[in-house]
């Protein structure tokens, strides 16, 4: 018979996950030449809050989406303010990938977020302003549409109020009916906002 | 009299609106992947109703909030427990066996120089591996040529028990025919069937936590994991880190299966998608460290 039995579970051999149980060797493990390696160093980091800093480090250099994925959800397990610091740097990067991922991380860390939400909004480039929009737009805080309601009373940019239209079709309720309806007079010559408040409270509906 | 007209007006309880219903729909998918359409609609109400009275929620829309708002995610993984259906029988989504067996084996085969590993996971009361283990006897015909490994998992000792037991009543075997069921079990007293000794015998099963790093890292170099409805059940944080321990079990170029209703492109960015027959499966890219 081609079926041939290899007991794993009962090899207690073959249990192991890299962690040295030294801190500082892990964060040395960060920098090994194979990704597995980096990989399991992430992972057990994940156990040391202070290990913050040094994973957002890496994780700007590191080329391996593999160890990427594993060093984010890292940082979200920790979900400090460190991690928030520095994860929001991200958010300025070119690197596609990157700053995606640094969007959905923070997405998970609500309240440590919180504190940086104004001046996240308040930043002079667009771009940081409607990457922090996508934020809000999976954000699990009650004070969420409330924000997205601000950047559509104060925001000057069209595109940055067209992410927060996009965010309170998702999460807006009846409080931001008013906010989605006074929009299209602010972009007049953008009959796209007209169309996107639209479908947005058509979303909202009475519920 | 009068407690007893107040605890029935309690349990007449006013359907969702439509826009309740397909804002609902939208949140649950957006969160799990699982797509509830209006045919569902009296499964999803009666479900979501439960769930409001349980957590003491005051209407629909309380609830609402609580689901969306509630940083813990305690509510919202109860409520996928009661929107799924945990069950298992032989031979379940049973296109992915032949997938496997027509595809994705002879692939594997021209690949490695060892034996070939399937791990299923979480395998239950068994019959998801004995049902990879059918299907490569009946349907491979080069499985003669090759060393195949079947390995099976679960959090569950009480399951394990019953899978290494091997007996099934008729409801699990309701979709394996007669002569297979001629062929690979033994009838017991009550409607019951034995699978053979040689099956059994050939799958080795074990204990495991999928968010666990110590008890995944005894399973490495994995060829194909299938990871049928498991991770509908986990909270965003632990559905990344099972991810990612199962990319760590897989060899490069391994395969995973996931049940119908779930999309790895909504978890992770590790694997490529790949279409096999008729179905989806996700592979660890051959250059995957």
């Amino acid at each position: 018979m081609p079926l041939v039995r290899a007991d794993r579970a009962a090899d207690p051999s073959a249990e192991g996950h890299g962690d040295s149980g030294d801190p500082h060797a892990l964060l040395e493990e960060l920098y090994a030449a194979e990704a597995s390696r980096r990989r399991a160093a992430a992972r057990n980091l994940a156990m040391y809050p202070h290990a913050a800093p040094a994973l957002c480090a890496r994780l700007v250099v590191e080329p391996a989406a593999s160890v990427r994925s594993v060093i984010f959800t890292a940082l979200i397990g920790l979900r400090s303010d460190a991690a928030v610091q520095g994860l929001l740097p991200c958010l300025r990067s070119e690197d596609v990938a990157l700053r995606n991922a640094a969007i959905e991380a923070l997405g998970h860390m609500p309240d440590v977020l919180e504190p940086y939400i104004r001046s996240l909004l308040e930043d002079d480039d667009s771009d940081v302003r409607i990457f922090a929009v996508n934020v809000l737009g999976a954000l699990a805080h009650a004070q969420a549409p409330r924000w997205l309601e601000a950047v559509l009373r104060c925001d000057p940019h069209v595109n940055v109020c067209a992410a927060a239209v996009e965010g309170l079709a998702e999460l807006g309720d009846q409080e931001s009916r008013s906010a989605l309806v006074d929009l299209p007079g602010r972009f007049p010559d953008e009959p796209f906002i007209a169309f996107a408040t639209k479908a947005a409270l058509a979303r909202i509906g009475t519920v | 009299m009068e407690a007893l007209l107040r605890a029935a007006d309690h349990d007449v309880q006013p359907a969702l609106s439509p826009e309740q219903f397909a804002r609902f729909c939208d949140f649950f998918y957006h969160h799990t992947g699982i797509l509830f359409g209006e045919s569902k609609r009296y499964f999803v109400e009666r479900r979501v109703l439960d769930r409001i009275r349980a957590s003491g929620s005051e209407d629909f829309r309380d609830y609402f909030a609580l689901i969306r708002f509630d940083a813990s995610g305690r509510e919202l993984q109860s409520l996928v427990n009661a929107m799924t259906v945990n069950e298992t029988y032989f031979f379940r989504e049973d296109y992915q066996f032949a997938a496997l067996t027509s595809d994705v084996l002879p692939y594997l085969a021209g690949l490695r120089q060892r034996p070939i590993r399937i791990w299923s996971l979480p395998c239950s009361t068994g019959e998801e591996p004995y049902s990879i283990a059918i299907a490569i006897l009946e349907n491979w015909n080069d499985a003669d040529e090759h060393a195949i490994e079947i390995h099976a998992s679960d959090i569950d000792s009480e399951v394990l028990a019953q899978a290494r037991a091997g007996i099934y009543g008729q409801r699990s075997l309701q979709r394996l025919s007669a002569q297979l069921r001629a062929r690979y079990f033994t009838a017991l007293p009550g409607e019951r069937f034995r699978l053979h000794e040689a099956i059994r015998s050939s799958i080795d099963f074990g204990p495991v936590n999928v968010v666990d790093p110590r008890s995944m890292a005894r399973y490495r170099d994995m060829d194909v994991v299938f990871c049928r409805n498991l991770l509908i059940y986990f909270d965003d944080l632990s559905r990344r880190q099972a991810v990612e321990a199962i990319y760590e079990s897989l060899a490069p170029g391994g395969f995973v299966f996931l049940g119908h209703s779930e999309s790895m492109s909504r978890m992770s960015s590790l694997f490529q998608p790949r279409k096999v027959s008729d179905s989806i499966v996700y592979q660890k890219p051959l250059d995957g460290e």
